[in-house]
């Protein structure tokens, strides 16, 4: 039985949607949540020092945090994104082993199966 | 039809990979529930330390925190090394998937260590110099907020990720 590319197409696009539908829910809750944090953050500690409430001791620490707490927001949103592309991924790749083993009566090792 | 053309090219490229790769891709680290039940613990903890330290604390009264401060980043320690421990996929999969989206314009995926081992690192760094602070001069109740806003950020960054490897 030969494969049915608009079937396939069809199936691809279910199992990626799926994916990416429940992903990104996540990830933008994430991202809000960082974001907000982030700036609520700055914000006080701008006052903090405004204020001579953060001493001398702290206020560099606080200062290089704002900054290492941006770059490793903006690590982890990538390193989520990566686990998304893996999940497409082999979500992609699963359809069309069954679509091959459908249509050639072959049988894949669970290995190549996804 | 061209959108067709191209989707089965995409396809096509897709299973070569996988076939090279000989397994199911992996583009992060393994889930380890040990080290999302840590962190989830450890938060606890460091939320009733910042909700004793609330009022202004003198640094006369640190004694009594001390034992506190440092089981909270002996353990933060211990899964920084639980979470480095674990091998970041390197393998003919991550390779492949990194040219084709290299070729594509997209931003390569995974790097040398885990977000949230960095954050764990971060975590353990940020509570080991409020006790500094605290033991050397005490802290304002300003300084305790700031402490448990860094704190909240890289614990939201670590648990994410960790809880999201649970694919």
């Amino acid at each position: 039985m030969p494969i049915n590319i608009y079937q396939l197409i069809a199936d691809i696009t279910a199992v990626s949607t799926e994916v990416v539908t429940h992903d990104v829910t996540t990830l933008q809750g994430f991202s809000e949540r960082q974001l907000k944090a982030i700036a609520q953050q700055a914000a006080y500690v701008a006052k903090g020092i405004a204020a001579g409430e953060i001493s001398e001791e702290t206020r560099g620490f606080f200062l290089t945090g704002l900054e290492d707490m941006a770059l490793n927001y903006a690590k982890t949103l990538h390193g989520l994104n990566s686990i998304v592309i893996e999940k497409v991924w082999n979500g992609v790749v699963s359809v069309i082993w069954k679509a091959i083993s459908s249509a050639t009566g072959l049988v894949f090792p669970t290995h190549f199966s996804g | 039809m061209n959108m067709v053309f191209r989707n089965w090219r995409i396809l096509l490229a897709l299973l070569a990979l996988l076939l090279a790769a000989g397994c199911a891709t992996q583009l992060a680290p393994a889930y380890d529930k040990a080290i999302v039940d840590g962190l989830r613990s450890s938060n606890r903890e460091a939320m009733i330390l910042f909700a004793t330290l609330s009022a202004e604390s003198e640094s006369k009264s640190y004694p009594a925190r001390a034992a506190t401060y440092n089981q909270l980043i002996g353990t933060l320690d211990a899964l920084e090394m639980q979470s480095r421990a674990r091998p970041m996929p390197k393998g003919p999969g991550h390779e492949a998937a990194n040219k084709l989206l290299e070729k594509r314009g997209l931003p390569v995926v995974g790097d040398d260590e885990a977000p949230s081992a960095t954050a764990l690192n971060r975590m353990s760094a940020t509570l080991s110099k409020m006790r500094d602070t605290d033991r050397k001069q005490g802290l304002s109740p300003t300084e305790v907020q700031a402490f448990k806003g860094q704190m909240s950020i890289y614990m939201d960054q670590a648990m994410t990720y960790e809880a999201f490897l649970q694919r």
